[in-house]
């Protein structure tokens, strides 16, 4: 699901409250959702870098209804971003939060989305012309990556609510690599991938949910990667192994495709 | 050669400064205890335990948060030095808070945040000056080199119950063995534990 | 060319005649009437008592739409009824009479979903482009963006529409169903100011009702049992007015969010709001601030085109009749679910 929005960034943005203090650079803006939006910024030191999600308030909404849902989001998903990171789900560690003026600091991932990376390479493929078949390994191996990270996600009972080629990084293996090796790792699909942006997750471990969550990133894969689609048969293999109970969930996926979007409601 | 750091921390104003120093091996930690408990005003500092602070950014996450709520004027405890022990805990027990994070008369190695502010400034010569003729010990580089020789961390992983699973059980996907590794994910942890102070699941 | 449409999906009946001279110019409303099947206080209407009234009032309609016209049968080009979504009964009761026409005056069926002529009327009126459709009344809640020829759903309500809610509220109460269950919460909440602690239902693009409805109906009860019951956090006293303000602060919240959200993801910055439900100022006015700070705007439309009627159906109805789409008899069924995305859109590119 896209985040991006232009129209908004006509307006003239103001730095959320807590930026109102100096720091040793100056925040930048990454995305702009409907909900939240991301910066790029520093915590406790200017050596650690961070993302730092900002609820702003929403005018429309009654102020004591508006200071509740955000007091109630920023926790929730703090709360699931900490559980996974106990489990040993790979995403960003939470640093910081201030639920009452809406921030949440978590870990700044290097890297570049898997949408991306998957582009570049799909991209790098069709111009040096190479047949089908060839590096097709990497691409399956990604999948396999991809099926164990949301096995792992949903064996700890947290459905990620958001699951798209947008969501999911892919992080440098060797620190060092972040210094010399970045032209290498662009063109490969290797990596760690970490899940991200967990504003819409919640806990549960609804066998619909799980599918719905399959069933959303299997969507978000055909749509922006028509080649990769036919290869998301590695990712739900590699899921069916990550749990007990993963082959439910497999089944459940075969439901809810048929349903397509929702029930019909009765008029 | 001064042992004392001072930092400004990002996202705080210039004026707010923190000092911090690490001791090893003192003598008088009763002693020292005692001037908090009878609020002798020489002493404001936060004395920290240091066999509980797993690295200088644990410390320091402590100290951002405690500025931040008096900042937002949200202290819940007495001062902006017990903010910084009590933000230290995963829940909102203060008194149980400084029993853990805080001097006791058991402490060997103490680490002191002292926090400058418009109201109260304090600059590093006057602290280190204070300190050295008030703390019997001998000053280290507050450095995690030296910090995690301190640390106690089963006693940590007990404080911030992080026994079941927390990473251990389960593949991280990271480059294990390195001891750095496990405690960069202690730290991490820790700080997720502090950051939910009070709401956990 | 001209259309005459028939609606009857819930409880009002609209008989519409609409006009489409030439391409380019705007539609023409030649007649737009309606009767409501109003039930006593604290009841909802049944399918087979609204059948009834329906039964008992189309002929009557139809007979004052063609008057106010001023058409003749021979100037009909089609019959355009509602196929669905709605209530069996009362679908079939107009479905009926749609058929009788289309013998006797020997004009051709056209079946319509009730969502499309929503759109399609708000569009109309309005004049607004491309904007993420907010459909919400008794029977629908659906957040919609066109795109290749469908009205894709983006977001909507898992369990019961809004405007179902909202008036099984009324009931609760037992306010008064004239002129609707909606529009006299509206008015008894513009009485209310303490916001309770009611649950907010949004997950992604969708959002859910049914527990809200459940604790508003529980927190009515209590109030009845203990009329001196006061807000914890501001120590009022709580009245059903504040009842009904804590409702639709929640509930109008949350179909704004849904919409944001829709169009975020679009990139959109205009909202259209179909549907009785739309007529609520409130919700109205929530829209508009939303849609302002995007740097967009909200369209809307008063109580003869945002209610059921039946020119919305003539009007729908008749596009798709220009590009060829008839319904024949044999296959002039109505159906109970007809979602939204099902219609192939020909009309627009």
């Amino acid at each position: 699901m896209k985040t991006e929005t232009k129209q908004a960034v006509n307006k003239q943005r103001v730095l959320p409250p807590v930026f109102q203090y100096p720091s040793a650079a100056v925040p930048l803006l990454i995305t702009q959702g409907a909900e939240a939006l991301l910066y790029r910024s520093t915590y406790l030191l200017p050596s650690i870098p961070c993302a730092l999600k900002y609820r702003p308030s929403k005018p429309y909404r009654h102020p004591i209804l508006d200071v509740r849902l955000t007091k109630h989001r920023i926790l929730s998903e703090a709360r699931v971003l900490v559980k996974c990171k106990r489990e040993g789900v790979p995403v960003p560690a939470v640093y910081a939060l201030d639920e009452a003026a809406g921030w949440l600091m978590i870990e700044w991932i290097e890297g570049e989305v898997v949408r991306i990376r998957l582009n570049e390479w799909l991209k790098r493929r069709k111009d040096e012309d190479l047949a089908e078949g060839v590096d097709d390994e990497q691409l399956l191996e990604l999948m396999t990556r991809v099926g164990s990270a949301v096995g792992r996600l949903h064996a700890v009972g947290v459905v990620h609510g958001d699951l798209t080629t947008s969501n999911l990084m892919l992080r440098p293996r060797s620190r060092e690599g972040l210094n010399g090796d970045l032209g290498a790792a662009v063109n490969t699909l290797e990596g760690d991938i970490v899940l991200i942006d967990f504003g819409l997750a919640s806990q549960s471990q609804a066998d619909e949910d799980r599918a719905v969550d399959l069933y959303v990133l299997e969507r978000a894969f055909g749509s922006t990667h028509p080649r990769a689609e036919s290869l998301f048969g590695e990712v739900l293999r590699e899921y069916g192994k990550s749990f007990k109970g993963a082959n439910v969930v497999l089944k459940k996926l075969e439901e809810v495709r048929m349903r397509g979007r929702k029930r019909s409601m009765i008029g | 050669m001064a042992l004392l750091q001072t930092l400004h921390l990002e996202h705080l104003p210039s004026s707010h400064a923190i000092h911090a120093a690490l001791y090893r091996d003192i003598k008088n930690a009763t002693h020292l205890q005692q001037q908090l408990l009878n609020g002798n005003t020489d002493f404001e500092y936060a004395f920290i335990d240091a066999g509980v602070i797993v690295s200088k950014i644990h410390a320091l996450a402590a100290a951002y948060r405690a500025v931040n709520d008096l900042l937002e004027n949200r202290l819940r405890s007495r001062n902006v030095h017990s903010e910084i022990v009590f933000s230290l805990s995963p829940n909102n027990n203060i008194a149980e808070s400084f029993r853990r994070f805080g001097i006791t008369p058991t402490t060997t190695n103490l680490l002191i945040i002292k926090v400058s502010t418009p109201t109260s400034p304090a600059a590093a010569s006057e602290v280190q000056e204070h300190l050295t003729s008030s703390i019997e010990g001998e000053q280290v580089p507050f450095e995690d080199s030296v910090l995690s020789q301190m640390t106690d961390v089963a006693r940590i992983k007990k404080i911030y119950k992080l026994n079941s699973g927390g990473g251990g059980g389960k593949k991280t996907g990271q480059v294990n063995g390195a001891k750095g590794d496990e405690r960069k994910e202690l730290e991490v942890l820790v700080l997720g534990a502090m950051a939910l102070r009070g709401v956990t699941n | 060319m001209i259309a005459i449409g028939l609606e009857g999906s819930a409880n009002k009946l609209g008989v519409g005649i609409i006009s489409h001279p030439s391409p380019g110019k705007p539609a023409k409303v030649l007649s737009n009437i309606r009767h409501t099947f109003v039930t006593p206080p604290g009841e909802g209407f049944l399918p087979k008592d609204t059948a009834k009234h329906h039964r008992t009032w189309v002929v009557r309609l139809v007979k004052q739409a063609m008057v106010e016209a001023g058409v003749s049968i021979n100037d009909i080009d089609c019959i355009c009824y509602t196929k669905g979504p709605g209530m069996g009964a009362p679908l079939q009761s107009v479905a009926v009479a749609a058929r009788m026409l289309s013998l006797l005056w020997q004009k051709e069926l056209v079946g319509v979903n009730h969502c499309v002529g929503h759109i399609e009327m708000g569009r109309e009126i309005t004049g607004a482009q491309n904007p993420v459709v907010l459909y919400v009344s008794g029977g629908n809640t659906q957040v919609i963006a066109y795109a290749e020829q469908r009205y894709r759903i983006f977001g909507e309500a898992l369990d019961i529409a809004v405007g179902n809610c909202l008036d099984r509220f009324a009931r609760t109460l037992e306010i008064s169903n004239d002129p609707a269950p909606g529009y006299n919460i509206e008015q008894l909440a513009k009485k209310g100011k303490v916001l309770l602690d009611l649950p907010y239902a949004v997950k992604g693009m969708d959002c859910s009702f049914s527990g809200i409805l459940a604790s508003i109906d529980i927190l009515a009860g209590d109030l009845k049992a203990n009329p001196d019951q006061r807000d914890p956090l501001t120590g009022e006293v709580i009245t059903t007015a504040d009842l009904c303000f804590s409702l639709q602060e929640t509930v109008y919240a949350m179909l704004v969010e849904i919409t944001e959200r829709a169009m975020a993801h679009v990139g959109s910055n205009q909202v259209l709001i179909v549907g009785g439900v739309g007529c609520n100022e409130r919700l109205q006015e929530m829209m508009g601030i939303m849609a302002k700070d995007r740097g967009g705007s909200v369209f809307g439309m008063d109580e003869r085109f945002a209610i059921d009627n039946g020119i919305m159906i003539a009007h729908a109805g008749l596009e798709a009749y220009k590009t060829g789409f008839t319904t024949p008899l044999e296959e002039s069924t109505c159906t109970q679910r007809f979602r939204t995305d099902e219609v192939f859109v020909r009309w627009r590119d």
